[in-house]
């Protein structure tokens, strides 16, 4: 009797194992032996700072040959392409949203669509949108990234989607330190490692219901809260933080006109704003990552912060994609501020017009053969 | 709530097995299964477990009048007030703003310009369900083929039973009395492993079979227009397999939990695609709604009886109103219309349908339910008439993603539906090799749900 229980759990383990392996290679194209395991094996870091490991695959987080999200492209860019690049945290990079329909892919269909019907069809053929974003990426590190990977692509455009509340951290952003050495590949080995854990561990979490997981992580940020001195905890909006912000997104101005592109920046929305906001419970699971903040700071924040960039907009001349009034509403959120397919629908709907506009505006002449301030103009003194 | 929700799997389903079987008597049993069965339904919308518990009781009310009075005045009073009511529900919640806009439609046709509001109304899961299994049950009790249950638990369970409240089968009280009165000395080891079979076998058809198919019919016809001829009949014979598996996984794990706590839940789907023609189709799809619908509507409305035109009539009226019962749109109602058309059709040219071979037969009907289905799916008569368009208008081309995967799970799922056993056919009794086949079956199902969200089952929007 125990001898064919032991045989039925081994039996369960290893199909379960398998259909795993199977469902990834049918669905992901994953290999069935990966070495990846988890979302963090898709960043590698080397002298110039955090990247996309190239053609690094997990579930259905793919990269390309260059290390960004999507198909692949050439590195030399084709004649008679809209080259656009985005540029952000895991809002851009894509978190929720099922495949090719994070708001990178979404764009490229609508620029494409509206762009070659429009007065610019003759200009390009094409279009081609690059997801260059990665979970967790700071302003000072798309500055980096910019400057020694993104420039080489060429782009017409970079698109920046900010992720303020980055800037509530324990430590405000600064650029990923240079690694000595580039990290290694993973292990092969790990590709042995059961990629059922990681599918029971996310679902082990819907098991509790809402008002447990909230407790939960109400008693979290406590005790993170309590181990720090009194005064630690942000209550009000911190101002020199918001102005590292400032500081740190007219950078990324510059240094996206440096490497020749123009600069579209894209306005902040979470799932707090419009007629129906998200919960309280939500706002507890923001708060779980940044508990310096409460989160009423949390939204303040990037309620400023939005301000900011609209500043940052107007003083640099910089295209605005106002995504914060167009993107609303429990459809568009999978959780405090990620999408959901719709709601990164709406957002490249936003941004392409924005992108069009811009470039019927200029006469179909794109990045640097444009006028536009330097960046020591676009700094504030 | 979902069967196929890790909530579901490990914590409710364990939580409510164990605490049924340690409960000794036959009250304790109900009520526990009263109050799982709208922790279950509440789980979706607390806020909807009044409207239940509302038409439970007026139900149970006039089931007790019916007990207590021969009068034939106050009886049909117990008759008539349950079946208003529940109606009215139904009427409100779900045909509200379809009726609301059809005037609007009518009124605009007539060239007046009349400003209708839309109502803010959520249409409760299950109601189309529970509301039959409480009209069955006063009917019933009015025709005397049941005795009224005095035991307000009693008919709670029934109505609440969380393995058929939100997408059935419609079961009614008769066919489950015996196993409601016996549930406190029911034995759990006589059932549990049919029961766990029925339910893995439910499981795979929902999880491997409905959900792969959904996984390039539901992109191909969210963009139908773009679709070449090939493309929509591979959409929609996906469709047609994804609807059936889907459904009849929901039915097949709905009979396989009633197992599980000693209630025999009967067959809703007997390989409907094996039927050669239209009469055969409906006795073995949705078998439990289509024995409603004739015994509680058809038969009333003088089924064969009173010549050949009036049993056309009959056979209309039954299906443009269970068309109706599927959705509160037109297309339905079309569904239906087309579907009791098939009906008088098939009885004026029997003999030389029935001529044909067999293989004919079974094919034809396929086909003939695969073009209802284009009814069924579509939002609209626009996407309808483009999608029938798409089928019988060749165009070039395929524009459906994986087209090779498409075609190998929709053979699959051909082979299984029109070829291969249904839950049914199938033994049930344990042996060693049947048991490394459930746990390698169930391993497989349970990774599926692991790695995405589950999806909801098709028939919990009716």
């Amino acid at each position: 009797m125990l001898g064919r229980a032991v045989v039925l759990a081994v039996l369960f383990a290893l199909v379960f194992e398998l259909t795993c392996r199977v469902e990834d290679l049918i669905r992901y194209g994953t290999p069935m032996f990966s070495p990846y395991t988890s979302q963090s094996d898709l960043i590698m870091r080397d002298a110039n700072g955090a990247r996309g490991r190239p053609n690094a695959r997990f579930q259905k987080w793919v990269l390309n040959a260059v290390g960004t999200r999507g198909p692949e492209i050439a590195r030399q860019k084709p004649a008679g392409t809209l080259r656009v690049v985005t540029a952000g945290a895991s809002e851009t990079f894509g978190l929720y949203e099922s495949t090719d329909r994070e708001y990178p892919r979404q764009l490229e269909d609508s620029v494409r669509a509206s762009l070659i019907r429009g007065a610019c069809r003759e200009t390009f053929h094409n279009v081609e949108v690059v997801n260059a974003a990665l979970p967790g990426m700071s302003l000072p590190t798309v500055v980096l990234d910019l400057q020694h990977r993104i420039a080489t692509l060429a782009p017409d455009y970079v698109v920046y989607y900010p992720t303020p509340p980055q800037y509530l951290d324990e430590e405000a952003p600064g650029s990923t330190p240079a690694a000595r050495a580039t990290s290694p590949e993973p292990q092969a080995t790990r590709a042995l490692y059961p990629r059922s854990a990681a599918r029971l561990r996310s679902q082990a979490k819907t098991l509790l219901p809402e008002f447990i997981q909230t407790a939960l992580r109400r008693r979290e940020v406590d005790r993170v809260v309590k181990d720090r001195p009194d005064g630690w905890r942000f209550t009000r909006v911190p101002e020199e933080r918001l102005e590292m912000f400032d500081r740190d997104l007219r950078r990324v101005v510059g240094a996206i006109r440096a490497t020749g592109a123009a600069p579209v920046l894209a306005t902040n929305t979470n799932a707090f704003l419009g007629s129906q906001p998200a919960s309280a419970d939500m706002l507890y699971a923001w708060e779980r990552f940044y508990p310096r903040a409460t989160g009423e700071v949390i939204l303040a924040f990037d309620a400023s912060a939005r301000a900011v960039i609209r500043d940052v907009a107007r003083d640099s001349v910089t295209a605005l994609a106002d995504i914060e009034p167009a993107v609303r509403g429990p459809s568009a959120f999978a959780d405090f501020s990620h999408f959901t397919d719709s709601g990164a629908g709406a957002v490249a709907g936003v941004m392409a017009r924005t992108i069009v506009a811009e470039a019927e505006r200029t006469g179909c002449v794109t990045g640097s053969r444009q006028p536009v301030p330097t960046t020591a103009q676009v700094l504030r003194p | 709530m979902l069967f196929n929700s890790f909530i579901f799997l490990f914590a409710f389903l364990p939580v409510t097995y164990v605490v049924f079987w340690t409960l000794r008597s036959t009250r304790a049993r109900y009520v526990w299964l009263t109050i799982t069965g709208y922790v279950f339904y509440g789980y979706w919308n607390p806020k909807f477990c009044l409207l239940m518990a509302f038409s439970t009781l007026v139900s149970y009310t006039a089931g007790l009048g019916l007990a207590k009075w021969t009068d034939p005045r106050r009886r049909k009073l117990c008759l008539v007030v349950p079946i208003v009511v529940d109606l009215a529900l139904l009427a409100f919640f779900k045909y509200a703003n379809f009726a609301v806009d059809t005037t609007r439609q009518v009124i605009h046709f007539l060239g007046a310009d009349v400003t209708l509001p839309h109502l803010n109304i959520i249409l409760p899961v299950g109601i189309s369900f529970y509301t039959f299994h409480t009209i069955t049950y006063i009917v019933d009790s009015y025709r005397g083929v049941i005795r009224p249950t005095r035991n307000l638990f009693e008919f709670s369970t029934y109505v609440s039973l969380f393995s058929q409240l939100v997408a059935g089968p419609i079961v009614r009280f008769r066919q489950i009395e015996e196993d409601l009165e016996n549930i406190g000395t029911a034995d759990r080891t006589r059932w549990i492993r049919v029961g766990v079979s029925f339910f893995i076998v439910g499981l795979v058809e929902k999880v491997v079979v409905a959900d792969s198919l959904a996984a390039f019919v539901d992109p191909a016809l969210a963009r139908y227009t773009e679709l070449s001829t090939l493309g929509t009949w591979l959409a929609m014979l996906g469709y047609s397999f994804q609807l059936y598996f889907d459904f009849s996984g929901y039915s097949t794990m709905a009979v396989g939990l009633g197992y599980l706590f000693g209630i025999r839940i009967p067959q809703n789907f007997n390989s409907p695609y094996k039927s050669l023609d239209p009469s055969d189709f409906w006795r073995r799809w949705h078998i439990s709604l289509s024995s409603c619908l004739r015994d509680y509507l058809y038969i009333p409305l003088g089924g064969n009886r009173g010549g050949e035109l009036k049993m056309y009539r009959n056979l209309m009226i039954t299906m443009l109103i269970g068309g109706l019962w599927h959705g509160a749109a037109w297309t339905f109602v079309v569904w239906g219309a087309y579907h009791g058309m098939l009906l008088v059709l098939y009885r004026l040219v029997a003999r030389q349908w029935d001529a044909l071979p067999v293989v004919t037969r079974q094919l034809a009907m396929f086909l003939l339910a695969v073009i209802g289905w284009v009814f069924f799916r579509a939002t609209d008569f626009g996407m309808a008439a483009t999608l029938l368009r798409q089928m019988f208008w060749p165009t070039t081309g395929l524009n459906v993603a994986e087209p090779l995967l498409a075609a190998g799970m929709l053979s699959m799922a051909a082979w299984w539906a029109m070829v291969g056993p249904n839950a049914f056919d199938m033994r049930h009794e344990w042996s060693w090799r049947r048991g490394l086949a459930l746990t390698a079956a169930a391993a497989a199902c349970l990774a599926i749900i692991a790695g995405s969200r589950p999806s909801p089952f098709l028939y919990f929007q009716f």
